[in-house]
């Protein structure tokens, strides 16, 4: 029995770190974007393309550092198409969130067909290895990193007064649908990141909805983390503690059906968020066009 | 403020036209037997369900002379205006791939009654409709029986997609197979709670294997991919995977599949169309028909070992000949017991 709990601990802790990470990186990135004005309803299309290039690449070259570079890199390339869109043509940001969720998606789905003549799956192709915990720790690395950026630097200063009343940074002479640019590209970069690890870190392979809304979930960490870095992450962990707990104990409860168990992690959310988070507060002119 | 919606406008018209995927092909010609499929979410490439149902469509065109369509369904929004095109075309058999389809099946085939279809994996009773269904709990028995012949921890483990009638036929013939051999023997059941949650499959193993278990069968779509890569890097533990061959994917570390020859089934039912006596009411295909099988061991015959298999062959046959009768279902699982053969 000791065995056993000591055997489920340990299993409990490697998988709360595993689930975490990549809701991390994307809340990361939500926390930044929005933090500056731009709604990001896209992490979920970011992960999906960081997940799908890193594949792509790291099958063309053999080597799963260009893969993860790739990742960082489309991820970073749709948060400048949401970015682009929201500060240059001042589009609807759930709407253009909802763009990318589709083309990246829709993307890979052709991709997969263009590339390798299989639709659903692409082949096998070289992981991270060991790298794979290296990239685990570097998510929280991350989060302090942002909130030194976002609290302790002027340009972190910017971002958020972008985010709050951007008319006050333009009356102090710069220009706040730059920054606002920045952060999405930032944040595309990150949920990117989240994405790569779970296709060549977790696994070797691209798998259509293999992000299964995690992106979806790391929004919700950056409103139960009050659009902190470190709120967002502790957000994430949460989530990632549950559903390693379901993971562990589905099976082991017998008179709980599996459902219930894997809507665990939902309802501990549920229940933080109306019970311990307390009132909470966007910036000011989150989602609003300038 | 001219240019305002252009963006997301673009991006959805070039996301419409990169998920849209047309066949271009020529038409049939007078006379030839046309053969249309609509594939569940799922979809070509799964490796598994879709892409067997394909190979029969394939079979039929290649022996048969068949011209052949297939419609993907993204989603369950697309199964009736799927099956609703195809109907309009005159196909001589539509075939709907999976079980989901039935509600939309069943009302389509009553508003036609003179178009012909096929259903795989439900039951849709119209005198139209040829319901064909599979005895996964027989290929899964046989599994669970190679399971708990080859476990030294004496525990196994099922690891199912999403926990649904369907996939407790797995569950309850693969338990019941493991007991035959060893009545008092460990089986873990975890379920993944989709198809698709590649990296979630591969955790979910993980955690099998730590407590203890040295085999699982993974019944899960596409997750399974990620179950598979999880035994790669374990040592003295094994996977069984589902539906179409999967040994290759990690050879040696995977000790059979149970397939589901559901291109058996989507060629059958086109020869006896073509032959002129169209099946109707519910086929059931089992170990008989070759409808569900164990692969040929390929990687693993010497780790098996021949005593073993011909165990399993005689499980088989007293399978075949009614002596044993797998359960379905968990409520036929609870009471059944195992049979001395």
């Amino acid at each position: 029995m000791m065995d056993f709990v000591h055997g489920a601990l340990a299993t409990l802790v490697l998988l709360t770190l595993v689930k975490s990470a990549p809701i991390v990186y994307a809340a990361l990135g939500g926390v930044i974007s929005e933090r500056s004005g731009i709604v990001n309803i896209g992490l979920e299309g970011m992960m999906t393309g960081g997940a799908f290039a890193a594949v792509v690449a790291s099958y063309a070259t053999g080597n799963a550092a260009v893969g993860l570079v790739a990742g960082v890199a489309v991820g970073a390339l749709l948060g400048f198409v949401l970015g682009y869109g929201a500060t240059k043509f001042k589009v609807d940001q759930i709407v253009a969130g909802m763009g990318i969720n589709l083309i990246a998606a829709g993307g890979a789905a052709y991709g997969l067909v263009l590339l390798y003549n299989q639709p659903g799956a692409s082949p096998q192709v070289h992981a991270l290895g060991r790298w794979y915990w290296l990239l685990i720790l570097f998510a929280f690395v991350c989060a302090f990193a942002l909130h030194h950026v976002l609290y302790r630097t002027p340009w972190g200063l910017r971002v958020r007064a972008c985010g709050e009343n951007p008319r006050a940074v333009t009356s102090a002479g710069l220009d706040p649908l730059r920054f606002r640019l920045y952060a999405a590209v930032i944040s595309g970069a990150l949920a990117g990141l989240g994405g790569a690890f779970l296709s060549i870190g977790e696994v070797n392979i691209y798998s259509e909805g293999m992000t299964a809304g995690r992106g979806f979930i790391a929004l919700a960490a950056v409103i139960f983390g009050r659009w902190t870095p470190w709120g967002a992450t502790g957000a994430a962990v949460f989530f990632g503690f549950f559903e390693a707990l379901q993971f562990v104990l589905q099976g082991r409860v017998a008179w709980l059906p599996s459902e219930a168990m894997q809507a665990l992690p939902y309802l501990a959310a549920l229940v933080a968020l109306c019970g311990l988070v307390g009132k909470v507060r966007a910036p000011a002119s989150d989602g609003v066009p300038y | 403020m001219k240019h305002k919606g252009i963006v997301p406008l673009a991006m959805a018209a070039l996301a419409l036209a990169l998920s849209g995927c047309a066949h271009h092909q020529a038409g049939p010609r007078p006379g030839q037997l046309k053969l249309g499929m609509v594939t569940d979410v799922g979809g070509l490439g799964d490796k598994s369900f879709n892409d067997s149902a394909y190979r029969g469509l394939l079979l039929s065109k290649a022996k048969l002379g068949a011209y052949i369509r297939v419609l993907q369904s993204r989603s369950a929004a697309d199964y009736q205006p799927n099956l609703i095109a195809l109907t309009n075309q005159h196909f001589n058999m539509i075939y709907a791939i999976g079980f989901l389809m039935n509600r939309d099946l069943d009302q389509i085939a009553k508003q036609n009654p003179t178009q012909h279809y096929a259903i795989i994996d439900a039951i849709v009773n119209e005198p139209n409709v040829v319901s064909v269904t599979f005895k996964e709990q027989d290929g899964s028995f046989l599994a669970g029986a190679l399971a708990a012949m080859m476990t030294k921890t004496h525990q196994i483990a099922f690891l199912g997609g999403q926990d649904i009638p369907l996939l407790h036929k797995f569950e309850a013939g693969y338990i019941a197979g493991a007991r035959e051999i060893d009545p008092k023997i460990k089986v873990d059941v975890k379920w993944v709670g989709s198809f698709d949650d590649v990296a979630s499959g591969k955790e979910l193993a993980n955690v099998l294997y730590d407590s203890g278990a040295d085999i699982i069968y993974a019944a899960a779509g596409k997750a399974n991919l990620g179950a598979i890569d999880a035994v790669k890097s374990r040592q003295n533990d094994y996977l069984i995977g589902v539906d179409s061959n999967q040994d290759g994917l990690a050879p040696g570390k995977i000790l059979t599949s149970m397939v589901k020859r559901v291109d058996v089934g989507v060629f059958d039912v086109a020869k006896a169309l073509q032959n002129g006596h169209p099946l109707t009411g519910h086929i059931v295909l089992g170990l008989k028909d070759n409808g569900v099988s164990l692969t040929h061991f390929k990687y693993t015959r010497a780790l098996i070992g021949a005593a073993r298999i011909r165990r399993l062959h005689q499980l088989k046959r007293a399978i075949v000949d009614g002596k044993i009768v797998p359960p379905a279902t968990r409520a036929e699982l609870a009471v059944w017991k195992p049979v001395k053969v």
